[in-house]
């Protein structure tokens, strides 16, 4: 192996452990990488922008500028409150509709913006039925991995995936994933039940007090709502139609976001611009330059060749492969650093002679997203739920959230792998 | 013990113990200019960094109830004090 390999798989090495530590923010550090894989020449600049998937950070700007809009507008607490309505109240019901609720927002939504959203109407509910939030807080960032994993858009390992893979389209990815997701998520709603049963009690009385909630008056500002829904709306009808309208996904994404800004002016867009997670925006970019450099020195190359080696060049077997390694790697570390090192090693195994990719593509989205539900640490939206919760005072524990999600993950991993198995290897 | 006073001809207030924190029964007579100054309330605490320091519930013809938890009880009354939806408030031994 050439020096330049050797030096780019440190790099990669010592920058991946650093992001694991958490020492300091990922974002600094794999911008930091990102810079000495330039700087000491395995990767020249020009070489290094053509890495940097636009099409990703462009999608994520978006759609982060239409949901920060969107959410100044009480729509979210409004549709929370009206959903616990038609659940009349009952504990049981409304974990399981709030959770639904979840599932369909992340499936459209950034995870962390859906979680954000749904933690204080969870919060405010729960208190007033006196029931803890626990149950329903868990049952939130399970569902939201497993609504994002449903659709292009809802997950960053299937924005990534999209992204670097043409005939990937909106539509490809709900009709293979979403089916699966809303497989899993009925699969799950029982065992909720069973698992939180003992916590789900209140009394008639609590449960007259949600039916009497006046949800109208959670709006904050109708018409912001209205222009924000239009805007949301065409963005979505614009996914399901990019590839007949030939657009990138981005396109769609920012259409939608400046058609709003144009709506509501510019004291709006500098608000939104300010909730542009620009830490995560860099921390893609800083990335797909550090895996540029293994891209460049041939390293994914020969990863690629040690993994059909390993498989012996067969279909099924890689893809429970990256399924099932997938899976463990996300529920321990960040899957976007994963998938943004798989992406180019699929592409490299296809290069080699693999010609069916697509179950290796699904089984990558699969194991990336439905991973992230294995342990606190998995996803961001877990850390950021058990965050919130912890500060209200009640604690999710590392231990006590991997008692019941790491059994369910990899429940909706042997699922995926019968899905994956049935439909696209027999 | 803080104590404070309201215009029943504008705003009627009460308050009893849930659990350990302070629930206020709120009812507005004349709502302008009085119920944009509650939403002003409102925005305070649902817009800081605390998401369980008062907690609110509407009604309908404008009536809330507000879970205030126990440590945030003052604040929640000066807030009230500020906004003008109450007229005096004083320290009582």
């Amino acid at each position: 192996m050439e020096s330049q390999a050797i030096a780019a798989i440190a790099i990669f090495l010592v920058i991946y452990a650093l992001i694991i530590s958490e020492k300091i923010h990922r974002t600094i550090i794999a911008m930091v990488g990102g810079i000495i894989m330039v700087a000491v020449g395995i990767v020249d600049q020009e070489a290094a922008l053509h890495h940097i998937d636009f099409n990703t950070l462009g999608l994520l700007i978006g759609m982060m500028i239409i949901v920060s809009v969107t959410a100044e507008t009480g729509l979210f607490k409004y549709i929370a409150v009206w959903a616990a309505k038609k659940a009349k109240g009952s504990p049981v019901n409304i974990l399981i509709v709030l959770m639904l609720i979840t599932a369909i927002g992340s499936a459209f939504l950034d995870n962390v913006t859906t979680i954000l959203l749904m933690v204080p109407v969870t919060f405010s509910i729960t208190r007033q039925l006196k029931v803890s939030p626990l149950p329903y807080i868990m049952t939130q960032i399970i569902a939201s991995n497993v609504g994002g994993t449903a659709t292009l858009i809802g997950d960053p390992p299937n924005i990534m995936i999209g992204s670097a893979v043409s005939e990937l389209t909106f539509m490809a990815f709900i009709n293979n994933l979403a089916p699966i997701a809303a497989i899993v998520l009925i699969v799950y709603i029982p065992l909720f039940i069973l698992i939180f049963r003992k916590q789900l009690k209140t009394t008639p009385e609590l449960r007259s007090s949600i039916m009497r909630m006046d949800e109208r008056e959670l709006i904050t500002d109708r018409k912001l709502m209205y222009k924000s829904l239009t805007a949301l709306g065409l963005t979505i009808i614009g996914f399901f139609l990019h590839q007949a309208l030939h657009l990138e996904s981005a396109t769609v994404a920012l259409a939608g976001a400046f058609l709003l800004l144009v709506l509501t002016g510019e004291h709006t867009m500098e608000e939104a611009f300010r909730k542009v997670e620009w830490t995560t925006i860099f921390f893609f970019v800083g990335l797909f330059v550090l895996v540029a450099g293994l891209v460049e020195t041939d390293v994914i190359a020969k990863l690629a060749a040690q993994a059909i080696e390993w498989t012996g060049g067969n279909v099924t077997a890689a893809s429970m492969l990256i399924l099932w390694m997938s899976a463990i790697a996300s529920a321990f570390l960040d899957n976007i650093p994963f998938v943004a090192t798989m992406i180019p090693m699929i592409q490299e195994m296809g290069n080699m002679g693999i010609d069916n990719l697509e179950p290796l593509w699904w089984s990558l989205a699969l194991g990336a997203c439905l991973g992230g539900n294995g342990t606190l640490i998995g996803a961001s939206a877990n850390l950021i739920a058990a965050g919130m919760a912890g500060k209200e005072g009640h604690p999710i524990s590392f231990v006590k959230f991997m008692k019941v999600a790491f059994p369910l993950m990899l429940l909706s991993i042997v699922l995926s792998s019968a899905y994956i198995y049935l439909r696209y290897l027999i | 013990m803080l104590t404070y006073a309201f215009n029943p001809d504008i705003i009627y207030i009460t308050e009893s113990n849930n659990d350990g924190d302070v629930e206020f029964f709120i009812r507005f007579v004349v709502e302008a200019p009085h119920l944009e100054k509650f939403k002003e309330v409102q925005h305070y605490f649902e817009d800081n960094e605390v998401y369980t320091d008062a907690l609110f519930y509407a009604y309908e013809n404008h009536e809330y109830r507000v879970i205030v938890r126990s440590d945030y009880y003052v604040e929640f009354v000066l807030q009230l004090m500020k906004h003008r939806l109450v007229e005096q408030v004083q320290w009582k031994e």
